[in-house]
């Protein structure tokens, strides 16, 4: 009987608890109960933080893109465009910025309804630069000196130093001065001025934003493992599966969609984020510039892209496509094995002398195959690689301290040419920057410099030119690919686009199409 | 009985704070800094130093330590480094759907462990009974990691019956609860023919046969009854072992509780999140054990004599 009564009591609970499954946990600022259907988007990771003073992980900030208006935004070949606001540069450290008009001639609304006026602008910068907050933005605004409001719509930026490319930081999401000043929990319980309106985050794994315009409700889905995306996305419980997907994965959803009466579409776009080898440069075998020439010419990077990765890549020759506004030509290192063997050759090394070299990288098993066909083919040169992986903390912390002799990862999200200075320049070792493998070149820190330096924008690309052919040449990287961007939607989904930087911006013009007899 | 109970207690707390002590030192001697994980490479070394100090990484374990025991003590379980919540917040997030699919877990395995046994006891030695126990055999021998995505396919990619993964309404905790009720199902059967089969060769069902009871009356009234005692200490102990082993489950399913949460933590460096889960699991452990001897204590005066 007691065991009777105790399932009886589970029960009992377990209904009592799915049934509350959807209660929200935090206040939302919706103001419609409309109710629709809503569209489910399947993430690989949660959103850290809804407040654009501390989010920097990449489903953070596509997020916050969708909640918060940002006064710059960058176009497609990479150059910083107006988005709220436009911008003249009055002299080299002052910038000015007019906040835009809609087109009943009014400025935008917070969801919170308030209007968003430059006072609003001036207040999510202080609070960027305030040290109490310790925001991970500081460091590329540290120098704005003073930010003056000239009227509702016009603000003053003046710099402690030239800075030609200033607009192309003022990409944080503007937050409103009232709830600033209240130190409103923003990282839960966002406020902003986006076409999407915070609606609830049950737990950490499920966010559902709406969407202004049309009530149109969204749900952000976390569901790590790839095949249960897929799975999911095949069983019509998330609608929209976009990157982060295994070759074969692709591979079969390819074939699927291919089949019109098959519910589901394939977008591709080609993509911006950059997949690298990095080498220490301390350590004596990869500090050599012969070995890491061997290493890029032994390297079969088109068949590592037709095979491992389905096509869905663009051999790199640099941090950025040619495309790019930053982008150039460059020497590249096609694959020669010849050429390779000769080097290893010229470095002592035979079938009989053979090189031993550690290759760290994530736990990630796509990561771990992509190792091991690198693995596979440096072994035609008398490079035996010994692969280590281990888990995102540990793996990121030794490449930090300088703790490997090659390791592969990838930069995303790089728009702005301050990243040469971040990754390549002497004074930007760890923990201090992220030259993790310990470059030290005058030659390359000079033209960094020089680069940074110029305020003209013509003489500008041709010195940052200047420096990635430099660059190419030291190769503290060897360049692997960017890959392309794809999504797997449901058929009944339309208006979605991928984005090259693999945004979810399209959500704005997304919706579902209804059924018709 | 009254030492006993309080030599019990201590105990126990004794457990739990080395537990607590011991999670505390290993999850600090893992590599990797939360301070990079949250703020990137690329904040500056003075806002690094800023956030260390204003979580109080920069103090020593020893002080952070007994920080987070005074903490503790007036149930003040810190926020999360990595989301900037409040500690108690997540957990009450994420406990639910874990008791949830803990219990969903328990109820699936009496659900098939009491035919199964009761099966194999009544008919021992032939067919049913290995049919029985060849079944429970593999619910013991698969493990939950193989066990979920092996359900995922029958009954929800080729049969469609339910939900892939996550949480969203009662169909889609029947998979998780299978997986994970499985292997306790397959215990269960075990000790309950074993019971079963004790108790039927006990005296007093000869008696019951003799006055000419039914043979339902006779299982369910008298035997049943007699062999449950030891089945439901059994049930009683292992839901400690349920909570650990969702974990597993949790991650396979994406089911949105305290065992995906801690791995998370893990994976983000979020110590006192870390922390808190394991303390909370370890919690459950030892006050289902102490609870457990105490009852027995209760009940036979000799386990307090011994002591």
């Amino acid at each position: 009987m007691v065991l009777i009564r105790i399932i009886t009591l589970g029960t009992v609970l377990i209904l009592s608890a799915c049934s509350d499954n959807a209660e929200p946990q935090f206040k939302s600022l919706e103001t419609t109960s409309a109710v629709s259907q809503p569209i489910r988007f399947a993430l690989v990771s949660a959103p850290v933080t809804l407040s654009p003073l501390y989010a920097t992980d990449a489903t953070s900030v596509r997020i916050n893109r969708l909640l918060y208006q940002r006064l710059v935004d960058f176009a497609v070949d990479g150059h910083p465009i107006p988005s709220l606001a436009s911008w003249q540069r009055i002299n080299l450290r002052h910038y000015r910025f007019t906040l835009k008009l809609d087109e009943y001639a009014q400025l935008p609304r917070f969801h919170h309804n308030k209007e968003l006026t430059a006072q609003d602008v001036k207040a999510s910068y202080q609070a960027v630069l305030d040290k109490k907050n310790a925001s991970p933005h500081r460091k590329s605004l540290a120098h704005i000196e003073r930010m003056d409001v000239l009227d509702k719509r016009t603000i003053d930026f003046y710099l402690s130093r030239d800075d030609a490319l200033f607009p192309a930081f003022l990409v944080i999401g503007i937050m409103p001065k009232d709830l600033l000043k209240t130190h409103h929990p923003f990282n839960t319980q966002p406020v902003g001025s986006g076409d999407f309106v915070f609606s609830q985050w049950p737990f950490e794994g499920q966010l559902f934003l709406r969407r202004r315009s049309d009530k149109q409700l969204f749900e952000f889905l976390k569901v790590k493992d790839p095949t249960l995306r897929v799975l999911k996305l095949l069983r019509g419980e998330v609608d929209i599966v976009q990157n982060n997907l295994p070759p074969e994965h692709i591979q079969f959803l390819q074939k699927r969609a291919e089949d019109k009466t098959n519910p589901l579409l394939f977008l591709t776009k080609k993509g911006a984020n950059y997949s690298y080898l990095g080498f220490n440069l301390q350590d004596k075998d990869t500090g050599s510039l012969l070995l890491r020439q061997a290493i890029a010419y032994a390297l079969d990077r088109d068949k590592i892209i037709r095979y491992a990765l389905g096509n869905a890549a663009q051999k790199a020759e640099g941090f950025f496509p040619e495309y790019h506004w930053l982008g150039s030509a460059l020497m590249p290192y096609d694959f020669q094995q010849k050429k390779a063997i000769a080097l290893m050759h010229q470095l002592g090394y035979s079938e009989k002398k053979r090189l031993s070299l550690s290759y760290k990288t994530s736990s990630d098993p796509f990561r771990i195959r992509i190792a091991s066909i690198i693995q596979s083919q440096l072994k035609a040169v008398f490079i035996d690689v010994d692969i280590r992986s281990y888990d995102w903390g540990t793996f990121y912390g030794d490449i930090k301290k300088g703790h490997f002799q090659m390791y592969s990862l990838t930069w995303v999200g790089i728009n702005t040419p301050d990243i040469f200075r971040y990754v390549f320049h002497s004074d930007s070792i760890p923990p201090t920057g992220a030259n993790r493998g310990r470059l030290l070149n005058a030659s390359i820190d000079q033209l960094i410099e020089q680069a940074e330096q110029e305020q003209d924008m013509a003489h500008y690309v041709q010195n940052y030119q200047r420096l990635q052919k430099k660059i190419q040449q030291v190769l503290p990287y060897v360049s692997l690919w960017y890959e392309d961007n794809i999504a797997f939607l449901r058929r009944d989904i339309i208006g979605y686009e991928v984005s090259a930087n693999g945004n979810y911006d399209a959500l704005h013009f997304v919706s579902r199409q209804t059924a018709t007899h | 009985m009254l030492n006993f109970i309080l030599a019990r207690l201590l105990s126990a707390f004794g457990v739990i704070l080395g537990v607590v002590l011991l999670v505390f030192l290993l999850i600090h001697l893992v590599p990797g800094d939360p301070i990079e994980v949250m703020l990137g490479e690329s904040a500056s070394a003075v806002d690094k130093t800023l956030l260390r100090h204003s979580l109080g990484l920069d103090k020593s374990l020893s002080e952070q330590f007994i920080q987070f025991l005074y903490g503790l003590s007036h149930f003040d379980f810190g926020m999360s480094l990595h989301s900037k919540k409040p500690i108690a917040t997540l957990i009450a997030q994420r406990i639910m759907p874990t008791v949830e699919l803990t219990l969903a877990a328990l109820f699936v395995a009496c659900l098939l462990a009491f035919p199964l046994g009761i099966m194999a006891a009544l008919n021992k030695d032939k067919y049913p009974d290995g049919l029985a126990m060849g079944v429970s055999l593999i619910g013991v021998s698969i493990p939950n990691f193989l066990m979920g995505p092996l359900l995922i396919l029958l009954f929800s990619v080729a049969l469609g019956w339910f939900p892939v993964s996550g949480r969203s309404g009662l169909a889609s905790l029947v998979l998780p609860a299978l997986t994970l009720g499985s292997a306790l199902a397959a215990i269960l059967s075990r000790m309950i023919r074993a019971s079963l089969l004790e108790v039927l060769n006990e005296d007093y069902i000869r008696t019951a046969k003799a006055k000419g009871l039914s043979k339902t009356r006779i299982i369910a009234v008298h035997a049943l009854r007699n062999a449950l005692l030891p089945v439901i200490t059994l049930i009683g102990l292992q839901i400690g072992a349920l909570l650990a082993g969702a974990v597993i489950t949790e991650m396979v399913f994406s089911w949105p509780g305290l065992g995906q949460l801690t791995i998370e933590s893990i994976q983000k460096r979020d110590y006192p999140v870390v922390q808190v889960c394991i303390l909370l699991i370890s919690t459950t452990y030892v006050v289902i054990n102490t609870l457990t001897d105490i009852a027995y204590g209760l009940l036979d005066p000799r386990i307090r004599l011994s002591e």
